[in-house]
Parts: structure tokens; sequence; C-alpha cells
């Protein structure tokens, strides 16, 4: 999605809809204009939050990153956490929709597995701001984005939920009901730390590790390790 | 008053060292500051808060602890280690390195249930409390990284384990345990015990040896790890 306006300008650091408005007089809708300063709001906290940390983000840096008034940030958001948790509610949106797709695109489920765990990482490696936002900063941000956070890690739980689908008895014994939650734990924790150490050019290395993690408790450590071993 | 002889030194006796009390008190307020930050979230929480939960005077907290951070780091350090004794000490007796990670687990799990406010603040709010603080709850999970990585002595296929199996393991376990705490479900945290050794022996001695060792069987590691 380019933006709609000026096809040939899309930011290479965010996503489209956090692209910017170029500067200078554009005669644009008002509602356009409304629209995009709420998006410049948001990648202007982005750059601010990658900058600062979340607690030593002011709006003034906010607003500065934006080129936005103050003025113009209380019209689109109430404080800063309101603006965070907007932030937020766009990153994931962007990083569930592909990952998602990547993993629809494979029939067989472990393949599935292996898509999505890998369109998750290209796109926190591509978007080393966002990734601190969404998996970091997150969890400074206050109650209502932790829960935010919670959620959108339990959401990944029905994806390796398919996994049970036609297993053996012998193999669905061996699960629990926590199994999902522990997998998606596990593996967010992995990531988070290399996001945490700022090593998120890493994270794409890791990803025979995270799916063989991941498939183990479903097809044994052995075909686990092929299929993550796979080119 | 017999109870006076305890707490009071009585007149003409040795008064309590300077030490001592210094100690005292920074317990008083690490567990104020725990009780607040389980209760309110640590942003939330104020030096003003944690003096009256531990019942002392503002001036005492400021004798202690510089701000609130500091005090934050010092109740999260507190915890984790005061947790991690215990795995150490339940860990210890057991010879056997299936049985050891059971014991240590459990050991965990029974710290959860007993001190669930300094569990929240070492595993919950530690994460919401500013880099200095995510760095020490890092490191205190290579605390466990090393116990789990012995596994890799007894399994058939140990050398051909991903390097980073033992951090994705803890951080479910984790994960688990932060979503229980998170919600106050810390009284039956270790009814988890058995689906929690599983989970982590798995990948170590295949899905049924981590069964039997989950479900108090005697162990085989002749199982051959599904390998």
């Amino acid at each position: 999605m380019r933006d709609p306006v000026n096809p040939s300008v899309e930011s290479p650091d965010y996503p489209p809809e956090l692209a910017r408005l170029p500067p200078g007089r554009h005669g644009l809708p008002r509602e356009f204009v409304a629209h995009n300063q709420r998006e410049r709001l948001i990648a202007g906290l982005a750059e601010a939050v990658a900058e600062n940390g979340y607690a030593g983000t002011t709006i003034a840096h906010i607003t500065r990153h934006a080129a936005v008034s103050r003025r113009t940030f209380y019209e689109h958001f109430a404080s800063k956490d309101e603006c965070f948790v907007a932030a937020y509610e766009t990153v994931m949106s962007q990083l569930h929709q592909r990952v998602d797709a990547a993993f629809n695109e494979e029939e067989e489920w472990p393949q599935a597995i292996r898509a999505g765990i890998g369109a998750m990482l290209e796109f926190l490696v591509a978007e080393p701001h966002l990734a601190r936002l969404s998996m970091v900063e997150a969890l400074v941000a206050g109650p209502v984005v932790v829960e935010r956070y919670d959620a959108a890690i339990q959401g990944l739980v029905p994806y390796f939920e398919e996994g049970r689908k036609g297993r053996s008895a012998e193999v669905l014994a061996g699960l629990s009901p926590t199994t999902e939650e522990a997998l998606v734990g596990g593996m967010v924790s992995l990531v988070s730390r290399r996001i945490f150490a700022d090593h998120t050019e890493e994270l794409e290395s890791l990803l025979p590790d995270l799916v063989e993690f991941a498939l183990t408790p479903y097809l044994g450590s052995a075909e686990a390790a092929k299929i993550a071993r796979q080119n | 008053m017999a109870s006076n002889s305890t707490t009071r030194p009585l007149p003409g006796r040795q008064p309590l060292s300077r030490e001592f009390i210094t100690q005292h008190q920074r317990a008083r307020i690490v567990k104020g500051l725990a009780l607040e930050v389980s209760e309110k979230g640590y942003r939330a929480v104020t030096v003003a808060d944690i003096v009256k939960r531990a019942g002392i005077a503002r001036n005492t907290f400021y004798e202690n602890f510089s701000s609130k951070e500091e005090c934050f780091l010092a109740a999260q350090n507190y915890a984790m280690s005061a947790a991690l004794d215990r795995v150490v000490e339940a860990a210890g007796e057991i010879d056997q390195w299936p049985q050891r990670v059971e014991a240590g687990l459990a050991a965990f799990l029974d710290y959860v249930t007993e001190e669930p406010a300094l569990a929240r603040t070492c595993m919950v709010e530690a994460l919401a409390a500013g880099p200095e603080s995510v760095k020490c709850y890092e490191e205190s999970l290579q605390a466990f990284v090393s116990l789990f990585r012995l596994g890799r002595d007894v399994s058939p296929h140990g050398r051909e384990l991903p390097d980073t199996l033992e951090e994705a393991l803890i951080g479910g376990v984790f994960w688990i345990l932060y979503q229980r705490l998170l919600l106050g479900e810390t009284e039956s945290v270790g009814d988890l015990v058995p689906e929690l050794v599983e989970f982590a022996l798995t990948p170590y001695l295949g899905a049924q040896g981590a069964r039997k060792v989950a479900l108090d069987q005697p162990p085989s590691l002749e199982d051959g790890g599904g390998r």
C-alpha cells in the first residue's frame, strides 16, 4: 500500500501506514490531513521511543519527530500512553497480517509454522524500531498496553494448537494444556532478549532453532530438526 | 511482657546493632514495595505508598534508598535470589538430572505460592521497571540455563540440540508463571509441576521419557529420547 497521493514516497523505515507526508503545502482534504497527522504522530512516537525509551520520551520529542504542533498532538491523543497504544496496535496488526498470510500459504502444518515464524522474524529485522516498540517498550508502557501485549502473545497459541490435529494418541498424551502457551512464551522470550540487547539483526539466524523448538513436542526432536534445517 | 524482650532491648542490655536495624528496615521497605507494586503496578506506586505500607518514616526510606527505582531493584534482587536459593537447595540434593530439574521447578513454584508479591515483583513488574531491571531479570534466568544445560550430558542426542534450547525452555516456563501471577492465580501453581517438567524434559529425553519423570515413574534413559 503506497501513499495514495504521492506514490513515489515510501519510507524505508516504516510500514506504509506509518510513512510520512512530505512537508510543504499540499492542498489535501482536511480529513486526509487529519488522518495523516495521526500517522505521523505514531511514526514520531516510534522514533522518539527508539531514541529515548518509553519512560524518557516526552510529548515534545514526539511532536518534534512528527513535525506537528503540540496542539495537533492533543487533537489526536489525550496522552503519551494513548499515542503509544495506537502505535502498538498499528505495529501488531501489521505483524499479525504478515504472519497469518505466511502461515496460510503453506499446506502442511510444520511448514506453515516455519513460514509464520520466518515472517515474524523478517518483519522485526526490517523494522528494528518497531520491534523494540512492540516487544520491549510495550511492557513499560502501562497496564493497558501490557494487557494487549499479553493478548497478542496468547493470540499465537491457535497456530500451534493446529499441530495437535491428526497426531497419535501417544503424541497427544505428551502434550499438556499449557504446551502451546509455553512454546509461544519461550519463543517470544528468545526474540525479545535479542531486541532488548540491540541485536535485532541476529533474529533471522534464530529461525532453525525456533522451528525445532516449536515442532519438537508434536513431531519428536529428530523430525523437528529435519524440518527446521531444511533449506 | 515476654514479647518486649524480643523486640526491644531491655534497659541496661546492649542495644540492637545499627546493622541489624538497617537490615530489618530494608527488609520491611522491600516487602512494602513488593505488596504495593503487585497491587498497583510498578508505574503507579510512589515512595509515599511504600513508606505507608512499610510503616516507616519517609526519612528512613531515604536513608536506605535514593529512589523508588533503587528500592525496586533491591526488591527484585532480593526476591529472585531468595527463589534461586530454594532452587539450588532443592536441586542440589539430587543426583539424577531429570529429578533435579523437577525438584528445582517444584521449589521455584513453591516460592511463587508462598511469596506471591515478591514473585510478582521479580517476574512481572521487573519487565516494566526499566532497562536495569530487565537486565537483572535476564541475568537471573541464566541460573536456570546452567541447570537445564546439564541435560545435554544425559540426552542421547545432547550434542545436536540447538544452542538456544535452554533459553527458550526457561522463557516458556517463566511465561506460564507470568500469566498466573498476572491473574493472581498463585495458590495452585504447584499443580503445574508435572506439565512444566514434561515440557522442559521432552527435548532431552523424548516425550515418553519426559512423561515418565513427570509422572514419577523410574527414569529410563534407554528410551532413546525419540531420536
